[in-house]
């Protein structure tokens, strides 16, 4: 009878993942990743073997399934372990690689790219995967303007059109463009949808259905039996708050090159906790295997790593985004106030002054450990355009950044040359009218911005600056980003590597031109020019010219001082030594991320 | 002072037994059961936590009140705070309720008092600093155990070398250095490997009564070997 009982529990748990048995040999068209290979991204990693449960921890539930409606990490750290493009950035080098693409070519004036799909390949439910897959995800969900996709702004060319795709046979698509677009093949990383379980809920294939339902496709409400996926694991199981639960797809097309398919981990169980102290704490528990760790976590982790088995790497490698005070040049606006400390605040001299005052140097060391970078770019410290460093290469070097070094002193005689001097005697400086100037800033409550505020306070205060600092709720702080009503804004950007995709923060009429909106209607040279620049970065094949464009508008844009940079956190992992290849975990693997971890090619070496 | 005397008179005679033991192979949980001083004895019980998280919670609350050595009711103690979720209790009381038990002897609320406020450590001089004034011995020992961090060799921030080490852990003017300099010792050690699982027995006699913290380091150490 117990027997019984339990073979009955088999049956219903085997009911609940629709899996087919997957392949019966390694497909002919595999991607084969060369583990250990000399003089490949992957020469350090390890072949592994399939077996066991890898655990991490993250602190917000997913919002929902849907890869291309999702707009936030909660989500796609999933969706992006359930789906892949015919293109993806390689873990390691971050170089464009192919993955559902087994190759493609591109014509000699740029303008058609002609995909090679991999025969043979399966969804997780063991349906085919073919063209008209590609053509469902771009034509129909991607360029939909019925589906509200995060996706379709990567894909607008800079004639404002869109790539035409079509069909040539089962497993072979080619993209049209009316201009070329270098980034193009970055924005053909878009990860691909089964058109055989997703065309019913499109409006424009089934009018049946109310428009937008889409958006309502593969949520949280969904059976997990109906999601299918094509890359290495699927979604299994969720509990909110408890956690999420994925197990590997039998049709992955990923292999090693012994012939083992991957993923390795039969299980990857993300739990789901309430800020990063509780991640930590489990990870010092063993409950999970890795752990992106904060600065100050080192102290406590560096000691008792080797007792418990796992290993804190601190590198020199950067992490991507950007973190700035935003100094707003259309303060008073909305409003019709402060016209004479908007004035103040769009002369470039005075923004001269305040970046001299901002100590970088003491950020890095005193909230980032020292383990950090103070930044002067737009552009993400790991991309290949950016202008500072000098260990990815590129023809971009130090010498051509632009530093606004720290000195009071400079600052100082800069704002007596503006009129900005202490008219009543106060010990404050007043505006050159002689009415006091208060300078207000705000950020979200996170320690290590609060910290960053703390010390620009200090030094504007140091100067003769009046200035108040409060921290606000972040809701606040973004709607006060968006309506203009902030004064200086401490805030943070995720970032990439191509430039291209901060087009919508550094356009004149970008959505997130923070610093000056007013800008869209009347634009300044320089704000023309960055336009123009990020127009002719895209819109060339030649890394040379394009090295060059960004060359040019990270310059402007750092002496625009619209964003004044400030520092960024190098990249920290904790990680047990029984997970294999986990010693790869890079930034690079997640750009803007917070886990950089190699999902599919970490193993159980316990 | 007779009581010392008798101690160590118990310590040499193990160090006897022990040192014929060189060639065998070590089982913990025989070190554990039978090991009769303090310090061994609670090296194999640091390194038997993770198997007692095993047992019911039932079993730990007796071995944790009656298990026969040191050893047996350390493990069983730190794997009740695993398997009884306290860790997180402490987590989500305030800063003053952890205060009140950290002063009251409490070492777990004050290792969660620390943690919570360790973003105002930044830097292994504000530790140091906060040691000066510390008010009662399981901060010092939190926040030293902190700072043995940023002592560690090879840390990016305060970084020690062993010799440095071995002179703050003897001489170190308060609780919190000594143990600071202990944290990084062990960690050292564990990652270098110096000495044998007899070797290190046999320190930890030879410094126990002296340098209690050193004692403490080696006792990290040795952990760590019999967990191999």
């Amino acid at each position: 009878m117990k027997k019984a009982l339990i073979l009955a529990g088999l049956l219903l748990v085997s009911s609940l993942a629709v899996f087919g048995q997957g392949y019966d040999a390694q497909p002919a068209d595999a991607l084969v990743f060369p583990i250990g290979v000399a003089g490949t991204p992957y020469e350090n990693a390890e072949l592994g073997t399939q077996g066991g449960t890898l655990y991490e921890a993250s602190i917000e539930d997913p919002r929902g399934w849907n890869n291309h409606t999702a707009h936030e990490t909660s989500t796609t750290q999933y969706t992006n372990l359930m789906h892949r493009g015919l293109l993806n950035l390689d873990h390691i080098s971050g170089a464009v690689v192919v993955d559902f693409a087994k190759g493609y070519d591109i014509s000699e004036d740029g303008l058609v790219l002609t995909f090679y799909l991999r025969e043979g390949i399966m969804w997780s439910d063991g349906t085919p995967i073919t063209a008209d897959d590609v053509l469902f995800t771009y034509n129909d969900v991607i360029l939909n303007e019925d589906v509200d996709c995060n996706a379709r702004d990567g894909q607008i060319l800079p004639d404002g059109t869109f790539p035409i795709l079509e069909k040539v046979d089962d497993y072979t698509v080619t993209f049209t463009l009316s201009t070329i677009y270098r980034p193009i093949l970055n924005s053909l990383t878009f990860n691909l949808m089964p058109k055989h379980k997703l065309a019913q809920f499109v409006h424009k294939l089934n009018p049946d259905v109310p428009a937008g339902t889409f958006n309502e496709t593969w949520t949280l409400d969904t059976p997990l039996s109906e999601l299918v996926g094509n890359g290495p694991y699927v979604v299994t199981g969720y509990e909110v708050n408890v956690s999420v639960t994925m197990e590997r797809n039998p049709y992955y097309y990923g292999y090693d090159n012994a012939g083992t398919q991957l993923p390795y981990y039969d299980k990857f169980v993300s739990l789901i906790v309430s800020n990063q102290d509780v991640s930590m704490l489990k990870f010092r528990n063993g409950e999970i295997d890795v752990y992106a760790l904060r600065p100050e976590d080192i102290p406590i982790l560096l000691p008792e790593g080797p007792a418990k088995g796992y290993t804190v790497d601190i590198t020199d490698k950067a992490t991507y985004g950007t973190t700035w005070i935003m100094i707003n040049q259309d303060v008073g606006l909305p409003d019709g106030t402060n016209e004479e400390k908007r004035e103040l605040y769009r002369n470039v001299e005075f923004r001269e002054a305040l970046a001299h005052l901002l100590d970088k140097d003491t950020m890095v060391q005193n909230v980032l450990n020292g383990l950090g970078t103070a930044q002067w770019s737009p552009i993400s410290v790991p991309s290949p355009f950016y202008g500072g460093r000098d260990f990815y290469g590129g023809p971009i070097t130090e010498a051509d950044a632009v530093w606004f070094e720290y000195d009071p002193a400079l600052a100082a005689s800069k704002l007596d040359a503006l009129g900005v001097v202490d008219a009543d005697g106060d010990g404050w400086r007043d505006l050159p009218s002689g009415d006091p100037l208060t300078i207000e800033i705000n950020a979200n409550d996170n320690t290590v911005r609060i910290a960053y505020c703390l010390i620009i306070q200090d030094d504007f205060r140091e100067a003769g600056l009046n200035t108040n600092f409060q921290v606000v709720d972040f809701n606040t702080l973004v709607g006060q980003l968006f309506s203009s009503t902030g004064d200086i804004i401490q805030l943070g950007l995720t970032g990439g590597d191509e430039p291209n995709s901060g087009k919508n923060v550094y356009r004149s009429c970008g959505a997130l031109h923070a610093y000056r909106f007013s800008a869209c209607e009347d634009p300044d040279e320089v704000d023309l020019r960055i336009d123009e620049l990020l127009n002719l970065g895209a819109n060339t094949f030649n890394l040379d010219d394009a090295f060059a464009y960004y060359k040019e508008y990270q310059q402007l844009l750092a002496h625009q001082l619209g964003y004044v940079y400030l520092c960024q956190q190098t990249f920290n992992y904790a990680r047990y030594d029984k997970v294999g290849n986990a010693h790869l975990a890079s930034p690079t693997s997640t750009p803007g991320g917070n886990n950089g971890l190699l999902t599919e090619l970490c193993f159980d070496k316990s | 002072m007779k009581r010392n005397g008798l101690r160590a008179l118990g310590l040499a005679t193990c160090a006897v037994v022990m040192v014929s033991l060189i060639g065998l192979a070590v089982d913990v949980n025989d070190v554990i059961k039978n090991e009769l001083i303090d310090e061994i004895s609670l090296a194999a019980g640091m390194a038997l936590v993770g198997e007692y998280t095993l047992k019911t919670v039932e079993e730990l609350e007796n071995l944790a009140a009656n298990g026969l050595t040191p050893g047996i009711r350390y493990a069983a103690e730190r794997a009740l705070f695993i398997v009884t979720g306290r860790e997180l209790e402490l987590y989500e009381m305030d800063d003053d309720a952890l205060l009140e038990l950290a002063k009251a002897g409490d070492q777990d609320a004050a290792d969660m008092w620390y943690f919570k406020n360790r973003a105002q450590f930044k830097k292994p001089s504000l530790v140091e600093e906060y040691l000066l004034t510390v008010e009662a011995d399981t901060l010092a020992i939190a926040a030293g155990t902190a700072l043995g961090g940023f002592y560690v060799p090879g840390s990016p921030l305060g970084a020690k070398t062993e010799d440095e080490l071995l002179e703050l852990v003897k001489n170190g003017e308060s609780l919190g250095l000594r143990v600071a300099a202990a944290t990084a010792l062990t960690a050292f050690w564990i990652t270098t490997q110096p000495l044998t699982i007899t070797e290190v027995s046999v320190e930890i006699l030879a410094v126990t009564q002296v340098y209690p913290e050193l004692a403490l380091a080696y006792q990290g150490y040795l952990a760590y070997l019999f967990g191999l």
